[in-house]
């Protein structure tokens, strides 16, 4: 940390920041999975509907996905391996905001299928991108202050010793 | 050596030990966290490779096992795939040419509704319908609908009916076009001089979307793929899981 250090105040508020991003990222996207994990090909024709991987590809990531977003919920939510798991969530997250760019720019008219459904929506229904970028955006700004500040109160980290807060003489490139 | 220098030493070493055995506890304490680190890290890898095994394993196709059953296309346009004799379980299918739930269907249970068929262990009718309101796809819809109407039997039909849902056009296009539809009558082996023209004309089109529409209102449909077995709608769930697919329908025979 190069910077000056912080004041007393933003010492004890950072941590409890971490927190509450984990809890909401994390609850996010374990929600998410859970509303798509019953379903596989839902799944598949949710990823399937943005036309942007090839067809192999979108399968197994239609496959993978639910699970990835529950693995990864958890784990940010019990503070466990904060870093890794907020790197993956925050790169997840910029995907989804980079996909739903994507369809808006090329014109589709989908569900962006982030909690379940998804694929091509009815007659009078309107897409709702902004609303879905920004939402997805703000959770990638939880996603690196999670990165940039682990592992927050009330962390597994924590308390295995696993980096964070508790080792702020060592430097933060752990 | 002086009494004060000896007592120096002693201290002196006596610091070096604590230091040694503070560094090891240092060393212990490192490779704890980096096992309980790694270990966290496989476990989580390994939760996220299960759930994707499980996710491909239930909806893993089935391989062709038999011959087609005999496929008879009926006068409204809907088709029959059953072994001669074979009344029962009825499954009714459904679908639309433009929908990708219904391409991902017949990708994941196609398969299975062709094999049952062919075991004897139900009837199949296939009943293709226009759900799409909106252009381009309403148009495109109706084009493979069509042209799957042009062909001049069963066996022409079904391979049609492949065909179209393995090339189906994105939703934001004109697609389906007469020109393609056209080839792929020819790999399906419809003969050009019949099939081509009525492909040109559509001229099942107006039958096809009044039978559309009719079923649409009579089975209450609300959405593509609808598949029911004896006339109870098959839950998405099991539609998409092949193995319970194949269960379900297999019970019904009983």
């Amino acid at each position: 940390m190069t910077a000056s250090q912080p004041s007393p105040k933003a010492r004890t508020a950072i941590p409890w920041v971490t927190t509450v991003a984990r809890l909401v990222l994390g609850g996010v996207l374990i929600a998410a999975g859970a509303l798509k994990i019953g379903n596989p090909a839902d799944s598949v024709v949710a990823v399937k509907a943005y036309q942007l991987l090839p067809e192999t590809i979108a399968v197994t990531v239609g496959y993978a996905l639910p699970i990835l977003e529950i693995v990864v919920g958890v784990l940010l939510v019990v503070g466990l391996l904060t870093r890794v798991a907020a790197v993956i969530a925050a790169l997840l997250m910029l995907a989804f905001v980079f996909g739903i760019a994507w369809a808006w720019a090329k014109g589709l008219r989908i569900d962006c299928g982030c909690f379940g459904g998804g694929g091509q929506l009815g007659a009078g229904q309107e897409p709702t991108y902004l609303l879905d970028i920004l939402r997805d955006f703000g959770l990638v700004l939880l996603g690196v202050w999670a990165v940039r500040f682990p592992p927050g109160r009330f962390a597994l980290d924590g308390a295995l010793g696993l980096g964070g807060d508790n080792r702020d003489d060592e430097g933060d490139d752990d | 050596m002086g009494k004060g220098e000896r007592t120096k030493t002693k201290s002196q070493s006596a610091r070096d030990k604590i230091r040694e055995q503070q560094a090891a506890q240092r060393a212990r304490d490192q490779r704890k966290r980096v096992i309980t680190y790694v270990t966290a890290g496989a476990v989580a890898v390994a939760a996220v490779g299960l759930g994707w095994w499980y996710a491909a394993s239930i909806s893993k196709s089935e391989e062709a096992t038999a011959a087609l059953a005999p496929v008879t296309v009926q006068a409204d346009g809907t088709a029959v795939m059953a072994k001669s004799g074979v009344t029962a379980p009825v499954v009714d299918i459904y679908e639309d040419f433009q929908c990708p739930a219904c391409k991902e269907l017949e990708r994941v249970s196609g398969q299975t509704f062709k094999n049952l068929a062919a075991e004897g262990k139900a009837k199949v009718v296939f009943h293709p319908i226009t759900i799409f309101s909106q252009e381009p796809t309403k148009s495109n819809s109706v084009r493979a609908a069509n042209a799957v109407r042009c062909t001049a039997d069963g066996k022409q039909w079904l391979a049609m009916h492949d065909l179209l849902f393995d090339n189906q056009p994105s939703e934001t296009v004109e697609g389906f076009k007469v020109d393609q539809l056209k080839q792929w009558g020819q790999e399906a082996g419809a003969d050009p001089a019949t099939f081509d023209q009525c492909v040109t004309s559509q001229k099942n089109a107006e039958a096809h979307l009044a039978y559309s529409k009719k079923v649409s209102d009579e089975q209450k449909l609300t959405h593509t793929p609808t598949v029911k077995l004896n006339g109870t709608e098959i839950d998405n769930q099991v539609l998409f899981s092949p193995s319970q697919l194949r269960d379900e329908i297999t019970e019904a025979a009983k």
